[in-house]
């Protein structure tokens, strides 16, 4: 009983300073680990997506991500460069340029891009084996392959199967059954 | 504990307990081998069913989906055995759990072990999710043994009816084959007890078959085979010692009716002889005494002399025939026989011998009663006479005495009355002791101790055998003699 009614005071504490503490700290966390996650979710999509052999300059030959625009998750993403998927390596790279996208293999349009660059981007990669990511509402309707969207703090991910087979990408059943929306066409059952 | 239970309920038991271990043996070994098989499948069933946990959850994983990591493990609900499932990330923290029945404990962090293995009444396993070469999480299973305890339950129960209706059909078997072994050993007990009781040795044990009882039934008939011949041939020598003995005993009777012939012919030869002995020597004295009487002048002293001599010579010789045709009568009258008192027998002995104590100085003894036998009054009455006269005539003794007495009944062994007639005369040396009894031998000079014919104790003896008595003595020289004989044809009477 003595410890109880020493520890109770600290506890109520606890409980009125909460509140005014947790929004801050949710939301700053969530800010750091977002770009985090976005950045092992594009990682992890190398593994549930085969390229056509065409693709690679050779069998061991690297396999890029690209960043295009804002490099807040491609600095995220540096650290799993060098990392092996496949028998590919990882090597990341940033493109300011959109002339300079050839070779890429995974391509992020960073959401601070406007929707023309975007849209200049995804059409000049269109029929192109380049796996495509955003993070953009419409990014599938202009000929992106994946899109992050939130779920509440939840990073999920939509899928244009559409514009994966054009690009010639097969994307992994596995995946495909996580994908919040699959256009076109309803998200296959479990 | 068995020893006296039946032959047939041994050979049943004894098939029993051998289909029965043999059985629960095998059994056991079966259950053994089969649950160890069975575990190894279940651990193989449930590594498989890891992996393929693992392999649909690679996404769920890699893109942090809890809710599809945790439909993928919901996907076990249909397995019963499977208590508790989880994933874990490459970080070792649980991603997901599976519990379907609440209140599980899960391991906090995964185990670095691949295979799977029975721990406190559940088979685990902790099985790599791997991505591309890339270990990213553990997929963690366990089941409960259910499934194992209700096959070895069914199993148990499956050998245990087996046992049972084995063990029935065993018992069904084996009390009807046990008759193979047992009913030979059974009718060869009978045959060896019916042999045994009515001594019946003709009898023969029923043969079955040629093994180790058929030979024993061929022992058992051989060994009757010889008892019988001995059995005959003991019969056939025992009928002829028999006979031989019967034949012995004729003869026997023969001879002794010849003794008993030739013995009375021997009696009567002696009594005519001995009769017709004292016509002439009756005419040898008569003329003597004439001799005597008539030329008595004529004759010198020592013609009349002579004729003394001659005329005591005749004397003599009439007493001998006298003796001689008494003892022969002996044998050829029959007894009186009657109840006698010898007690008054020797009265009268005493009373006739009277004068003669007297002058002997010699003291007669009866010291106890004698009994009353059935025997011939007068006879005995010699035989007492005789033994009392020559006692006192035997003794150079200055105290003279002689007694009579008779020992009856426990006194000798319980057989007829033992008489004696005791003196402390001048005894008899043992060489003499058969030729007292012999007719006319007598063992000093004509004329010492008073002389006689020496016929009295054949006389005696003779009475003696009439009646199928005996009669013997004993004697120490110097000291004294004793007579004792029994009387067979008399019966003591109080």
């Amino acid at each position: 009983m003595a410890f109880l009614r020493r520890l109770l005071p600290a506890a109520l504490l606890g409980l009125v300073a909460l509140p005014l503490a947790l929004p801050a700290a949710v939301r700053a966390q969530a800010a750091a680990s977002e770009q985090d996650v976005k950045a092992a979710f594009l990682f992890n999509f190398t593994k549930f997506v085969e390229w056509p052999s065409a693709a690679f300059s050779d069998d061991g030959g690297a396999l890029q991500l690209c960043v295009f625009g804002d490099n807040l998750v491609g600095k995220s993403l540096e650290a799993v460069a060098g990392e092996e998927v496949g028998g590919h390596r990882l090597a990341v790279r940033r493109v300011e340029d959109p002339g300079k996208l050839a070779g890429c293999h995974v391509l992020f349009v960073d959401p601070s891009e406007s929707v023309d660059r975007t849209s200049q981007v995804l059409s000049s990669l269109r029929g192109e084996p380049v796996l495509t990511v955003g993070d953009n509402r419409g990014f599938l309707d202009r000929g992106g392959i994946i899109n992050f969207v939130l779920e509440g703090t939840k990073v999920r991910f939509e899928i244009n199967q559409d514009a994966a087979e054009r690009a010639g990408l097969k994307i992994s059943s596995k995946l495909l059954r996580l994908a919040v929306r699959l256009t076109p066409g309803t998200k296959p059952g479990p | 504990m068995l020893r006296n239970v039946p032959i047939r309920r041994k050979l049943t038991l004894i098939a029993m307990l051998t289909t029965g271990g043999a059985l629960l043996l095998a059994g056991a070994a079966l259950i053994y081998f089969d649950v160890a098989r069975f575990k190894k499948e279940m651990a193989s069933d449930l590594t498989t069913l890891a992996d393929i946990v693992a392999q649909n959850s690679t996404a769920a994983l890699s893109f942090r989906d809890e809710a599809d990591a945790t439909e993928t493990l919901q996907a076990l609900r249909p397995q019963g055995s499977i208590v508790a499932a989880a994933i874990y990330d490459d970080q070792g923290r649980a991603f997901v759990r599976y519990d379907p029945k609440g209140g599980m404990i899960f391991p906090a962090r995964p185990e670095n072990r691949e295979d799977a293995y029975f721990r406190g009444g559940a088979l685990v396993v902790f099985r790599p999710i791997d991505l591309k070469g890339q270990r990213i999480g553990t997929v963690y299973l366990r089941s409960n043994l259910a499934e194992l305890s209700g096959r070895v339950k069914v199993q148990a129960a499956t050998v245990g009816a087996v046992f049972l209706a084995s063990g029935l059909a065993a018992l069904f078997l084996s009390s009807g084959l046990q008759r193979l072994i047992s009913q030979p050993i059974l009718d060869l007990a009978e045959t060896a007890r019916t042999v045994s009781e009515q001594k019946d040795y003709s009898i023969r044990a029923g043969k079955r078959g040629a093994d180790e009882l058929g030979r024993l039934v061929d022992a058992f008939n051989e060994m009757l085979v010889q008892i019988q011949e001995r059995d005959t041939e003991l019969q056939r020598a025992k009928t002829e010692l028999e006979l031989r003995v019967q034949e012995r005993t004729r003869e026997l009777e023969r001879r002794n009716e010849e003794l008993h012939q030739s013995n009375k012919e021997l009696d009567d030869f002696a009594y005519i002889a001995s009769h017709d002995l004292k016509e002439p020597l009756r005419g040898i004295h008569n003329f003597s005494n004439f001799l005597i009487e008539d030329y008595a002048d004529k004759l010198d002293d020592e013609g009349r002399s002579k004729l003394e001599t001659l005329m005591r010579l005749t004397r003599r010789m009439e007493t001998l025939i006298d003796s001689l045709l008494h003892f022969s009568r002996l044998g050829r009258v029959d007894l009186a026989i009657d109840q006698v008192d010898l007690n008054e027998i020797v009265a009268e002995v005493a009373d006739s011998l009277a004068i003669t104590l007297k002058e002997t100085g010699t003291e007669l003894r009866v010291p106890r009663p004698l009994p009353t036998v059935r025997c011939d009054r007068a006879r005995v009455g010699e035989i007492f006479y005789n033994l009392v006269v020559n006692a006192i005539k035997y003794n150079d003794k200055p105290e003279k005495w002689v007694e009579i007495g008779a020992t009856e009944g426990a006194g000798n062994g319980g057989g007829p009355p033992v008489f004696h007639v005791r003196d402390n005369g001048i005894g008899i040396p043992e060489k003499h002791h058969d030729a007292v009894f012999r007719i006319f031998k007598r063992l000093h000079g004509r004329d010492k101790f008073g002389g006689g014919t020496g016929a009295g104790l054949t006389i005696v003896k003779k009475i003696v055998e009439r009646h199928q008595g005996r009669i013997w003595l004993e004697s120490s020289a110097g000291e004294g003699t004793t007579f004792y004989f029994t009387l067979r044809e008399g019966d003591v009477s109080a």
